[in-house]
């Protein structure tokens, strides 16, 4: 199977997954799929979870959302944040899942749109460190 | 030459002072370090996403965010990034030097200084500049949010018109004992030569997904942010370095004039005491001959 190159970059960290099959991202319009030799494009991605082929071994990150570059042979993902599925603090994302949960059942003078992002965030991470 | 009294306070004075810089030197260190880590950490990503604008430029439609319109430069702007305070070697001056350089065309009144950092400010201002805009003091707890609003007020300015380019001027972070004073358009978004002529840009369709109108509104914004984020992470790095190395020089300059001073103290101790023993000497044989 042909494979290209894929790099995650992130504000505090890279990522450099080197030759792969398959990686599939959160798109803001839903999941997408890229093989090698897809066209050039560039996506916005938005919370999900990524999922990547390499020699028939299958990761997950979760994400925050941030695009991803397609080139030819490459493929960069710029996110705003990227933790492998065996790296997540599963008790930090259950807290901060109790926190946003916490604050959304306030509902008085608590920024809506703040508070749901970030439990969606945590439920995402959540998730995927179970895969 | 001086007498004994003397010397021993200058040398008192100098190991005190050594003693602060000596001090100071540590405090940079340990700030350095951290600055470091967060500059170079932050790096990859903001030349990525440079690389990818980069990229896109020349297939994007420019009507579809008013941030890419290009016109006339006629009201320019300069973003001076300096630090707050002094005792850095030459880390200010070559920025203000360098700005100085560069606003010599223009009109004292027509020029449009956002000013980041103290001292770069207080030249400035001082000088009769016209000083658009102000962010000073919070280096110690620099975050992302003050790119933000910084970006925000240019950005809003570009969008009225009231600036047509925006320079940024910056110290960059090369090594810890090399500064590297960087002049950078920051709006327009144009392709520069560098970019160009690395064969960096190929000229192809995109796809893009959403759409590109949606990812031109969201990247341009993101990309103008992260790249003065860059630019404040890559100035407090280099801030703390050349204090860092400032202060070293301090200190052996300090070891030095002590080592200087302690010898003239020695020599001139050594002086009076040959003095006295001329004396003493002299003395007691006036008496043998007194005697004799």
């Amino acid at each position: 199977m042909s494979t290209f190159q894929l790099e995650i970059v992130t504000p505090t960290r890279i990522y450099d997954e080197g030759e792969v099959s398959y990686v599939r991202c959160p798109g803001i319009d839903g999941l997408f799929g890229v093989l090698a030799n897809h066209t050039k494009s560039v996506f916005a991605l938005t919370v999900g979870e990524i999922k990547i082929i390499r020699d028939n071994e299958t990761r997950y990150f979760a994400t925050s959302g941030g695009y991803a570059e397609v080139t030819g042979k490459k493929v960069q993902l710029l996110l705003e944040s990227a933790e492998r599925s065996d790296e997540i603090d599963v008790e930090r994302a259950k807290e901060a899942i109790q926190r946003a949960r916490e604050r959304l059942a306030q509902k008085h003078k608590i920024d809506v749109v703040r508070a749901e992002s970030s439990l969606q965030r945590a439920l995402n991470r959540l998730r995927v460190a179970q895969r | 030459m001086s007498n004994l009294k003397d010397i021993r306070h200058r040398i008192g004075s100098v190991k005190n002072i050594q003693k602060v810089t000596r001090a100071m030197k540590m405090v940079a260190a340990a700030k350095l370090r951290r600055a470091q880590i967060n500059m170079e950490r932050a790096r990859p990503y903001a030349h990525r996403i440079n690389e990818v604008l980069t990229h896109l430029l020349p297939a994007i439609n420019r009507n579809l965010n008013r941030l890419l319109e290009v016109r006339e430069p006629k009201k320019v702007g300069f973003v001076i990034i300096t630090a707050d305070r002094g005792l850095c070697g030459s880390f200010n001056t070559n920025i203000i030097r360098r700005a100085t350089e560069i606003l010599k065309p223009y009109e004292k009144d027509d020029t449009r200084l956002i000013c980041v950092g103290r001292k770069g400010l207080n030249h400035f201002q001082s000088r009769g500049y016209n000083i658009i805009g102000q962010y000073i003091g919070f280096w110690r707890e620099l975050n992302f949010g003050h790119a933000i609003s910084i970006v925000e007020q240019i950005t809003d300015l570009y969008l009225k018109h009231d600036l047509d380019k925006v320079f940024l001027i910056y110290n960059e972070f090369k090594n810890v004992i090399q500064q590297n004073v960087i002049t950078q358009t920051f709006l327009p978004l144009v392709l520069t030569e560098e970019s160009m002529g690395e064969g960096k840009v190929d000229f192809g369709e995109y796809l893009f997904e959403p759409s590109e109108e949606q990812i031109v509104n969201s990247l341009v914004p993101r990309h103008l942010n992260i790249q003065m984020w860059q630019a404040l992470l890559e100035s407090n790095a280099a801030e703390q370095a050349a204090r860092m190395t400032a202060m070293e020089n301090a200190t052996e300059n300090a070891s030095e004039m002590i080592s200087d001073l302690t010898l003239e103290y020695n020599k001139a101790r050594q002086a009076a005491i040959t003095k006295e023993l001329l004396d003493i000497v002299g003395g007691a044989e006036a008496l043998v001959h007194a005697q004799g």
